[in-house]
């Protein structure tokens, strides 16, 4: 009974907040968008003003009761400078990576802050993901990465981001749930296979790759080095060029294929769509970065044979959105990366 | 192994500046050893932090604490009351710096640095240490924000400047709720701060009052409504000693009286002891702000009565509090200085009781007296005889030669030097001796007057003791034997009779009293204690005042007009933030801008040159040049600065030029007709 009553309070909180806060591509945070409450540790201090409230009250001492007021007070302005350090700032959705289901997706937040003021420790976060704090100096612009976790192919669109801050007392949290309208593309699982028999031909001795997983990251062959950004995987970052003062940098990996060939989806009987989908998508990658040309071919579409990383895009693209029923998505604003 | 959360730097350094401030405030009132162990815990978690030493082990730490709590026992034989209390929690407090693990742990520490810093506001309540206080709260604000402030902003100055920021800012808002909030009077008992206190004691020997004489601390300030009366008027009545051991005097209620309650409290009926008092014409009106006694009894003035609930008046007329004074007190009296206490009969048992002497004491003086007794038979001139003597053979000093065990005898008969209370013991026994009931009264005599501030300073040594005598048909008399052998002493300031003697404030050798005679020193003091009065007045006894304050300035007092008056003051109080949050507001620039240029085209538009759909701010402007020259030179240059304006960096700066020759541009159809 209690849980249902608990959904029922969670579905309606949740449609005020999509009233209130609808998706949108750019926002300015103000007192119309931003809530504020005790954080558990303001609770605490309530604790310790009633303490010293009983102290005085019992003590009967004037100044024990002066020194309680001044704790109150705190609190009070605490609540205009934690409203504050939001208030004002603006938030864009950025640029969104396509990921591949099963691994993560990467959106881009840019926060800006106009004007002389500092903000300190805000907070971004998602379900499933570590947040991220940053600090934003005056006139300053940061973009901020969420790799944000993607299960199923198809179009996806990030949940609300929290956007939070306890600065400067950690008495009040100043929050905001954001919907931004950005979507990833979301490309098939990867699951590797042998490749077929007239494909392995043409692609000579080359042992194939293991896996693939996002960021390029299983494949053998190191292709450089990167600026890191920020909300990327600590597992990449170059920690040798680090050490050596090289500032933070994450490793890129990708392997090289040749020769012409076909994916296709008959090469692969006996399976589901997905399962086929899933091969075809790691063939697509393997090949996509050697010299020869390759085309897909999935049941009532064709792809002709060409390279380069707008025919992979394209490739990939379809596979991702084969037989999806919301193929143009629900929303008008898509952001496609130009680089796995 | 290394904790995974690791406490901000500059959160550690303000943490451990509380610790030390803390462990410096209470320094006073702590074990050494407590504080000891206090510096070692920081400095432990300094190593700590550095990585040089290890986190001590379970073991030593569970032991430690046991050592700990055994160390206060021993040091204080018990665990109630507030100095092993605090110092129980201090302990609690050093050994948790050892222990910082998590975010939870650094919360628990600065919470208990708030506790432990405020406590100290019970221990001393004076200006100077409330200042300190204050001022102790920062580092721990510092820390709360360091804490929170995120990784970029480790530098410990910046942590302090927005604890201060916010302090500051919270100031005006705890005035506000500290006048108006409403008091209620203590829920529970609770121990009580016991400390020495200077102060009339509840017995009187020879060279109790003497020692008094040698003190300048306060003992009482008093703001009368009306004029301060004359000094020889000014008997502030605290105890009234009965009883009488051959060498002490002490009281003898509630024990020795037996006709209704003892204690007649504000709210209560009438005894029929008070009733058979006679109070005449119009009472003096005055408030006592009476220093730490440790004792329940007050003084006033004869004969009193309290307007507070918890002060009562009792049986032999003086004002008894319902606890011991252990911190400044505040009560308002009123006195009828015309008045006759127990004017028409002494019942049997009370002139037994006033009567009594030791016997086998002062053979000589109960001889003597029953002599004068048989010579003067009326009770005044017996009296007048005995002043007479003290008159011509005494001499009042504050080094009275020691006496044996006939006290009396010696000091009447032989040494005839004495302080106060040497004379009222010899008068009383006297007249006891002599068949009239007589009774030791001590407390103060006189005060200092503020030359500026409307108030009397009552200090220790204005500590006397006097004699009051009943006789039939007026009731007891208050006779001061002192007045006899030295009139000046009741006529002027103690301080101004004594103060070139060696032994006056003996006991005080910094006190600014000694100074008195140095001109700019005695103003400063003075000065200094007129803060202090008020510091105890609008502060430290705000709770008695409050109603009147808040009627004085609401007129009435009711939840609606307190509602309005905290609205009202907390707007005020909150103005700062609010100006703060109006300058700091980002300013639309963007906005700005375009408004300026709408400005411009309005201006040319009334002149019959509108904007034309979707031309450009230049194109615009090289076509006005063209329709009329002779604004070209101004729309040319404001053009320009509308450009660089929309582009610069600096955009503000560029507004404010734009905003600036904006004002000076006035077109005109005139200049439509102008050919430059």
């Amino acid at each position: 009974m209690i849980k249902r009553w608990r959904q029922v309070f969670h579905k309606r909180y949740q449609q005020w907040i999509f009233r209130r806060l609808p998706p949108v591509k750019k926002i300015r945070l103000d007192n119309r968008k931003l809530f504020i409450s005790p954080t558990r540790s303001g609770f605490v201090f309530f604790g310790l003003l009633f303490l010293l409230w009983l102290i005085a009250t019992n003590f009967e001492n004037n100044l024990v009761f002066a020194f309680t007021f001044l704790l109150a007070s705190l609190f009070i302005i605490g609540v205009f400078h934690t409203f504050l350090n939001l208030s004002g700032l603006q938030i864009e959705g950025g640029r969104v990576t396509p990921g591949f289901a099963g691994a993560t997706s990467e959106f881009e937040y840019l926060l800006s802050q106009v004007g002389k003021r500092q903000r300190y420790s805000i907070e971004l976060s998602h379900p499933g993901v570590d947040p991220v704090i940053v600090s934003l100096v005056a006139n300053e612009i940061k973009a901020i990465y969420l790799s944000i976790p993607v299960k199923r192919r198809g179009w996806f669109q990030a949940q609300r981001i929290t956007v939070k801050s306890v600065y400067p007392l950690g008495l009040l949290k100043v929050w905001t749930y954001l919907q931004f309208d950005a979507e990833a593309l979301v490309y098939p699982k990867l699951i590797d296979a042998p490749l077929p028999a007239q494909l392995a031909a043409g692609q000579g001795d080359k042992t194939p790759p293991q896996n693939y997983r996002a960021h390029n990251s299983g494949s053998e062959d190191f292709v450089g080095l990167e600026k890191y950004r920020l909300g990327e995987s600590l597992r990449h970052i170059a920690w040798k060029q680090f050490a050596r003062e090289q500032g933070l940098q994450t490793k890129h990996y990708a392997d090289a294929i040749d020769d012409e060939v076909w994916l296709d989806w008959e090469a692969l009987p006996g399976m589901d769509t997905e399962a086929r989908l899933s091969r075809l998508c790691a063939w697509a990658l393997r090949f996509s970065e050697g010299p020869q040309p390759y085309g897909l071919r999935l049941p009532g579409l064709e792809l002709s044979q060409s390279t380069g990383r707008a025919h992979r895009d394209a490739v990939l693209r379809e596979l991702a959105l084969f037989e999806q029923p919301n193929v143009a998505g629900k929303i008008a604003v898509k952001v496609v990366g130009e680089q796995v | 192994m290394r904790p995974l959360w690791q406490i901000p730097r500059d959160c550690l350094f303000w943490l451990l500046v509380s610790v030390f401030i803390s462990i410096s405030l209470h320094l006073e009132h702590l074990p050494p050893w407590v504080a000891l162990s206090g510096i070692i815990a920081t400095l432990w978690q300094i190593q700590l932090y550095r990585e040089r030493w290890r986190q001590p082990g379970r073991l030593l730490k569970w032991s430690l604490a046991g050592a700990c709590a055994g160390g206060l026992y021993l040091h204080y034989g018990r665990m109630s009351g507030l100095e092993p209390m605090v110092a129980l929690l201090f302990t609690g407090y050093v050994l948790k710096l050892l222990e910082i693990h998590n975010r939870r742990d650094a919360l628990v520490l600065i919470y208990l640095s708030y506790l432990i810093i405020i406590l100290q506001s019970l221990f001393s309540s004076t200006i100077v240490s409330s200042l300190l206080v204050l001022a102790a709260l920062l580092p721990v604000t510092a820390a709360l924000v360091a804490m929170h402030g995120g990784a970029e902003n480790t530098r410990p100055a910046s942590a302090l400047r927005t604890a201060l920021a916010i302090t500051l800012q919270a100031i005006p808002l705890m005035l506000v709720m500290f006048v108006v909030m409403p008091r209620i009077g203590s829920l529970w008992a609770v121990p009580q701060q016991q400390s020495a206190t200077t102060g009339v004691s509840d017995s009187m020997s020879p060279g109790d009052m003497t020692k008094l004489g040698r003190s300048g601390k306060i003992a009482f300030r008093v703001e009368f409504d009306g004029p301060i009366p004359e000094q020889s008027q000014l008997y502030w009545r605290g105890l009234v000693f009965s009883g009488f051991d051959g060498r002490r005097w002490d009281q003898q209620g509630p024990w020795g009286y037996n006709d209704g309650q003892f204690l007649q409290w504000s709210n209560q009926s009438r005894e029929t002891w008070d009733k058979a008092v006679i109070r005449r014409g119009e009472p003096l009106s005055y408030r006592v702000t009476l220093e730490a006694t440790n004792s329940p009894w007050l003084f006033a003035l004869s004969t009193p009565l309290a307007q507070s609930s918890s002060v009562a008046l009792s049986r032999d007329f003086r004002l008894v509090n319902r606890e011991p004074v252990i911190s400044k007190l505040q009560y308002t009296v009123s006195s009828w200085l015309d008045n006759q206490l127990e004017p028409e009969k002494l019942p049997g048992w009370r002139r037994k009781l006033e009567l009594a002497i030791p016997s086998g004491f002062n053979p000589k003086t109960v001889e003597v007296a029953k002599q004068w007794r048989e010579q003067t038979p009326d009770t005044v001139a017996l009296i007048n005889r005995l002043l007479a003597l003290y008159n011509q053979e005494f001499i009042y000093t504050l080094r009275p030669p020691a006496l044996g065990k006939h006290t009396v005898d010696e000091f009447l008969w032989g040494t005839k030097k004495g302080f106060c209370e040497f004379y009222a013991s010899s008068f009383v026994f006297f007249m006891r001796a002599a068949g009239v009931p007589a009774r030791v009264v001590v407390g103060y005599q006189g005060g200092e007057r503020h030359p500026t501030e409307n108030y009397l300073l009552v200090h220790q040594y204005d500590a006397h003791a006097w004699a009051e005598v009943w006789i039939q048909g007026r009731g007891w008399l208050r006779v001061d034997p002192t007045a006899a052998v030295a009139p000046e002493r009741i006529e002027m300031s103690f301080a101004d009779l004594f103060g070139e003697q060696d032994d006056f404030l003996a006991e005080s050798p910094f006190s600014l009293e000694r100074m008195r005679h140095i001109n700019w020193l005695n103003t400063l003091r003075l000065k200094l204690d007129s803060l202090d009065y008020a510091w105890a007045k609008w502060v430290l006894g705000y709770d008695n005042i409050q109603n009147d304050f808040l009627m004085g300035l609401l007129g009435r007092i009711n939840s609606q007009r307190i509602a309005l008056f905290l609205l009202l003051a907390g707007g005020i109080a909150l103005l700062p933030v609010f100006i703060m949050l109006y300058l700091s507001r980002e300013k639309n620039t963007r906005d700005q801008l375009d408004r300026l240029f709408l400005q411009y085209c309005l201006r040319l538009e009334k002149i019959g040159l509108p904007r034309q759909p979707g031309e450009g701010a230049r194109n615009y402007a090289q076509r006005i040049s063209l329709q009329a020259p002779s604004l070209a030179g101004q729309v040319e240059s404001l053009t320009r600065l509308y450009e660089s304006a929309r582009y610069a960096q600096e955009q503000e700066a560029e507004i404010k030029r734009l905003k600036a020759a904006l004002k000076a541009f006035k077109p005109s159809r005139k200049d439509l007709l102008k050919k430059n």
